[in-house]
């Protein structure tokens, strides 16, 4: 028997960017839903129907030899608690400090088998404070690491910033994560029906991907910086010459690949074979044919650091079909 | 609940109360002839062997962990409402240890000299018998689980990166000492003779000290997490969920289940182990599946376990037979509880 996942949003942005504006309103709007909030030392207590619960976050890693295999201890006993509630919630929301990497909350949901049963994540919502945006972006690697594994990302503080400067906050936002959707707002009034139950992390939703290009928008200052590079190929892959590739890549470069996406044509298969990482960590599905309308093309993009470095495009080009 | 069976009902089935409470079963022990299951509502249902049910209003969100205080025999509770509270099972009222607010109360233990603690976040609070304020003991992370000793006044305590091992001593009070194995504990254990400790973790994988030399025992080959088990028999063999049969390791002899396999009892098709439970006295356990089948499975019989009750589709999450088997239970996570005598063709 399947029971439906409770959808679980992971709520971040650093400090001050309005995450708990946004938790505010969630908590005291007429949104009709049952929302579960988990929080650290918010101080505040659910209203209405909603329940807050306070955690200290502790990253665990995994005693399994994968190196990035860290995963939040806290939220795999609080998720599984929430569970055991008689009463059931529309989908939970967890907020992180302004300074924590999202990635072991993501991964919590790759390997803990009861997590992954009874939850999924929905999506990564990121509030960035326009404002201080460009400062924190060159002060602080956890915004980068942010905005990299956004799905949605929400500028806010729009109203404080001349109206000019938000096209150029963009253009960075996008070097970073070329297909998370940006959302422009004061004091985070965006639907909650934008930002909540989104089912952004579906493999299905990897069909839509179509990241930004940019031109020459390498703004390099450091080294270090998060960046992402999106690939195409006209002619089908080859099945093994990619797996062996992109396992691989994953399994020594996972560290610094912090999220890779891909539709892809493989040879001698009739379904879209669509793969979603994080750093070590791989889903991927035959999803149905191609549809008619659209070319038979693979499209595969990576967001992290020192990407140049890997070597990707050569390394995509050798797996298609000669 | 209505369903319709097209197979015929088990013995037990057949002769079993049942009651839909539409709260997950989330723990349960047993007192004498009687049975007290802990829900997701805050409830603590008494089943009686009448087949009435005496519901007692505890908390007021789920009920995290659920223990007998053998020193009084009342019950002790803890809850996602944040309190530790003491329930008197004759008179059917609770009333509060402990206040936490917002943090969980996720462990509670009692034993047989009065000691009364509970876990929440990183620190356990441990009440002496005739103390007003509570001993509070500290962890690196939060606590996965908390077990007293058989004898003496010792808490084993689960972690993160091992599992710590408390002994009150007259003079100079808590005492701890670290027993280390790198990944995260969820749960621990005494051996019935206090020799060992065993932990579950987060790896899908049980670990295991010899307390003697504080040797390491690795018990592994989980495809899930194990989250249940019960000691059996006189060597004793530590019954365990977490795999589609139910994994039986031996205690017995000066090296325990170090180098040896285990035993393996009951199964199902497409299901794992969620639930066991020994049957007291006796070298018999139940196993209860996440499909909600249970089995009645023997140590000493490899052959095709007795079936107790078919699949539901309801993951078995509780399962207590009391010491005189006079009743026995099931719970599960759509909240159906099912009890009665152990029928005779069982």
């Amino acid at each position: 028997m399947t029971r439906k996942q409770i959808p679980v949003t992971l709520l971040t942005g650093f400090l001050g960017s309005g995450k708990t504006t946004l938790l505010n309103r969630i908590l005291t709007e007429q949104h009709g839903r049952k929302y579960a909030v988990i929080v650290n030392e918010f101080g505040e207590t659910g209203i209405d129907n909603d329940l807050v619960v306070d955690v200290d976050e502790e990253v665990f890693e995994m005693n399994n030899g994968c190196i990035c295999c860290t995963v939040r201890g806290d939220l795999i006993r609080i998720l599984g608690g929430l569970m055991k509630r008689a009463e059931k919630f529309d989908a939970i929301i967890v907020e992180t400090t302004g300074l924590a990497d999202p990635a072991p909350v993501v991964q919590t949901f790759f390997v803990d088998p009861d997590v992954a049963e009874k939850t999924a994540l929905d999506a990564i919502v990121t509030i960035v404070d326009a404002v201080h945006l460009e400062s924190q972006l060159d002060q602080h690697h956890e915004v980068e690491e942010q905005l990299a594994f956004a799905d949605i990302v929400l500028i806010n503080k729009t109203d404080l910033i001349e109206a000019d400067v938000i096209p150029r906050i963009e253009r960075r936002i996008r070097a970073k994560n070329p297909y998370a959707r940006i959302l422009h707002t004061t004091r985070c009034h965006a639907p909650l029906d934008t930002l909540l139950e989104q089912d952004a992390f579906k493999l299905e939703r990897v069909l839509e991907v179509e990241p930004t290009f940019l031109e020459d928008e390498h703004d390099h200052e450091h080294d270090d910086d998060i960046t992402s590079i999106s690939l195409h190929a006209n002619t089908p892959l080859d099945p093994d010459r990619f797996r062996t590739w992109f396992g691989e890549l994953l399994r020594e470069h996972g560290q610094n690949i912090l999220r890779s996406k891909g539709i892809l044509d493989i040879e001698g298969e009739d379904e879209r074979y669509v793969v979603q990482g994080v750093h070590m960590l791989m889903n991927s599905e035959h999803l149905g044919p191609w549809p008619e309308a659209s070319p038979r093309e693979s499209r595969l993009v990576f967001i992290g650091r020192g990407l140049d470095d890997l070597d990707l495009q050569t390394g995509f080009e050798g797996c298609k079909t000669a | 609940m209505n369903t319709i069976r097209d197979r015929k009902q088990t013995p037990f089935e057949q002769q079993a109360h049942s009651l839909c409470t539409g709260a997950f079963a989330t723990s349960a022990v047993k007192n004498g002839s009687r049975i007290f299951v802990a829900h997701g509502d805050g409830r603590v249902r008494c089943l009686n062997d009448d087949g009435t049910v005496d519901v007692i209003e505890a908390h007021r969100g789920a009920i995290l962990s659920l223990e007998l205080d053998p020193s009084s025999e009342s019950l002790i509770s803890g809850g996602d409402d944040g309190k530790f509270l003491e329930i008197d099972p004759d008179r059917g009222t609770s009333a509060e240890i402990a206040n936490f607010g917002s943090r969980w109360v996720d462990h509670v233990a009692a034993n047989r000299n009065g000691l009364r603690a509970c876990a929440t976040g990183r620190s356990v609070h441990i009440w002496r018998p005739g103390a007003s304020k509570a001993d509070i003991l500290e962890h690196p992370s939060s606590i996965g689980g908390i077990a007293f000793g058989p004898t003496g006044n010792r808490l084993a305590v689960a972690h993160y990166g091992g599992a710590t091992i408390w002994k009150r001593q007259a003079k100079r009070g808590w005492q701890r000492t670290l027993l280390r194995w790198a990944g995260s504990h969820i749960g621990v254990t005494w051996s019935p003779n206090g020799q060992y400790l065993v932990s579950s973790m987060q790896e899908s994988a049980l670990h295991g000290w010899r307390l003697r030399d504080q040797s390491d025992m690795q018990m592994s080959g989980y495809p899930t997490k194990v989250h249940a088990w019960d000691w059996c028999g006189d060597e004793p063999f530590l019954i365990t969920s977490g795999a589609a049969q139910a994994v039986c390791w031996p205690f017995d002899g000066a090296r325990g289940p170090m180098g040896r396999s285990p035993l393996t009892r009951g199964g199902s098709e497409n299901s794992w182990v969620t639930q066991v439970c020994t049957l007291p006295g006796t070298r018999a356990f139940l196993a209860g599946f996440e499909n909600g089948s249970v089995m009645l499975c023997d140590l000493d019989e490899d052959g095709p376990a007795h079936i107790l009750r078919h699949a539901t589709g309801a993951e078995v999450t509780v399962l207590t037979a009391t010491d005189g088997l006079e009743m026995l239970a099931i719970g599960d996570a759509e909240g159906q509880v099912l009890w009665s005598r152990l029928a005779r063709e069982s």
